[in-house]
């Protein structure tokens, strides 16, 4: 054992100075109290469970998280984590079980599940972060091909029908624990973050739907899409029928709906002005006919 | 070390009650709890002599399996009959699970104890007493998933080897937990314990255990063992990732936790 002491420092030192190198570089968003290491211990025994080759990953890029291609970032070994985790949540529902089940397939001891939230509140919310990018890729893809000529542009009322039928059928395989997923989003402690990803998501929608506007109506369409999409989601827990067709006619009687009301309501504010000028027009005649507008 | 804990063995569990008001309970639950661990975990806990965190592991585990179950039955009202009683007999080959608690200690008189103790309160499955150095403990690399140390390393003479082995035992993905006193950071608190300690604690040995010495050096060491930030960097030092700890009754106590990924 005392050979082993002698080893023992210079190889720590080693270490530690790596590890140092890497932090001053990176700029990293992690929370205060976590420790500031980025790097794996370069452990001989538990370097192939992590550390495979992550493919074409932009190499270091300087900010951001990103590190060399050599150690993967603990932000990084979380999300795979939480990816592994999503396919036993059928059976364990929204918890630290399906975690701990996931960090099993990865060739982790279960106890890394105590790197999270003893209530699966990340796996929830890494779920619906998942849902939201693959979503904007799709919006992307179709502007594409709009954009190349390959497809028509649809009118926006499709669109978002579209749009928010793909976004909810994502929920499809986990649609029996759903609810236990919408419950945990409600928590206080998570409610800034569904509600960020909430609104980045009907931002998104909007955006690709060519919402230009800067006004006033920037919030109402987003709180009427919200409105919508919350709704249909209700309505999809707990929906029978076969593939879900309540589901659909539903969301689209609703985007009917707030469709027609905004363009009543453009016609009412046409109409409105219409009629104001109108009224005009007749005081300016009664104000002639009455001589008051007569200068002498 | 070793002398002290040899004459203290029979009566500390009585002086922990008797010293921290019985709030050493609350402490140790406070542990399991954020350990929450899945049946099938395998626990080392290090300079845990008499047992204390084994029987709550034990029993937690126990519980979460009880769950389980009954989420699993639950779930299998549609079965055949068949199918049941096949799963009555898979169940009953592995009752306990395969969950299993290795307590390890220096000191042969609180293995002792604990394992009357163990013996009394009905505890039989899943236990093992083990005499070893935390410094050099006597496992292969990489058999744990969860390695935990509550009040024993403070009394560790190089703190830096145990954390090593700590390191060393613990596979991918396991966790190191430590529970033990440190920096107050409320300084009326700080005053108030400083002369609790101080006054208070040796007297209390004395009465209850006959030795005053002992419990003196139990204060003492309570002082010496770095703050929380710098056991931290200490933990950090030997290859955990993400190490964080809480504090319990405003730093009497602190619970260090980390990672080895």
């Amino acid at each position: 054992s005392a050979v082993r002491c002698q080893l023992c420092p210079p190889q720590r030192a080693l270490q530690a100075s790596a590890a140092l190198r890497r932090v001053s570089d990176e700029h990293k968003k992690e929370p205060a109290a976590s420790s500031s290491q980025h790097q794996f211990d370069s452990h001989p025994t538990d370097q192939q469970p992590e550390q495979e080759p992550q493919g074409p990953r932009p190499s270091y890029t300087g900010q951001g998280g990103q590190e060399s291609e050599d150690y993967e970032s603990e932000e990084q070994l979380q999300h795979r984590i939480l990816t592994a985790a999503l396919e036993f949540v059928p059976e364990h529902g929204w918890s630290a079980e399906a975690i701990a089940e996931g960090a099993k397939t990865l060739g982790l001891s279960a106890a890394a599940a105590g790197m999270f939230h003893n209530d699966g509140s990340e796996l929830v919310l890494h779920f619906v972060s998942q849902c939201n990018t693959e979503l904007s890729e799709l919006l992307e893809q179709e502007q594409k091909l709009v954009q190349l000529g390959e497809t028509e542009k649809k009118t926006t009322e499709q669109f978002l029908r579209d749009a928010l039928e793909a976004r909810l059928r994502m929920l499809i395989p986990y649609i029996e624990k759903w609810p236990q997923a919408i419950s945990i989003l409600l928590l206080p402690h998570n409610i800034p973050s569904s509600l960020n990803l909430l609104t980045s998501m009907i931002d998104d929608i909007w955006h690709y739907a060519g919402d230009q506007s800067t006004d006033l109506n920037w919030y109402t369409r987003r709180a009427v899409l919200t409105g919508i999409y919350n709704t249909t989601e209700l309505v999809m827990i707990q929906d029978t029928s076969p593939d879900f067709e309540d589901t659909w006619r539903f969301l689209e009687n609703r985007v009917a709906d707030a469709v027609n009301m905004h363009n009543t309501a453009k016609q009412i504010k046409s109409t409105g002005e219409a009629l104001v000028q109108g009224l005009m027009g007749a005081a300016v005649t009664v104000k002639n006919l009455s001589g008051l507008n007569q200068r002498r | 070390v070793y002398q002290v804990f040899e004459n203290v063995a029979q009566k500390y569990d009585i002086m922990n009650d008797s010293m921290s008001l019985g709030i050493h309970r609350l402490w140790k639950d406070v542990l399991l709890h954020k350990m929450n661990p899945s049946p099938g975990t395998l626990l080392l806990d290090v300079a845990g002599g008499t047992g204390d965190i084994a029987f709550r592991f034990i029993n937690y585990v126990n519980s979460v399996r009880e769950r389980q179950l009954r989420r699993k039955l639950k779930n299998h009202q549609n079965l055949s009959w068949q199918e049941i009683a096949d799963s009555y007999q898979e169940e009953a080959v592995k009752p306990f699970g395969d969950s299993q608690v290795v307590v390890c200690d220096i000191n042969k008189e609180m293995l002792k104890v604990g394992r009357q103790k163990a013996q009394r309160l009905g505890y039989s499955e899943g236990l093992s007493w083990v005499v070893g150095n935390a410094e050099e403990l006597p496992f292969g690399d990489e058999k744990f998933d969860v390695y935990t140390i509550a009040f024993g390393i403070r009394n560790v003479t190089h703190i830096d080897l145990a954390l090593q082995e700590a390191y060393r035992v613990l596979k991918p993905g396991g966790r190191f937990l430590c529970l033990e006193f440190s920096q107050v950071n409320n300084p009326l608190l700080s005053r108030l314990y400083d002369l609790y300690s101080f006054q208070i604690i040796p007297v209390l040995g004395e009465v209850i255990a006959g030795d005053w010495k002992s419990y003196q050096y139990l204060v003492e060491s309570i002082r010496r063992f770095p703050p929380q930030e710098e056991f931290k960097a200490m933990i950090e030092d030997a290859g955990f990732l993400k190490v964080d700890y809480q504090n319990l009754t405003s730093g009497i106590v602190a619970i260090h936790s980390g990672f080895k990924l």
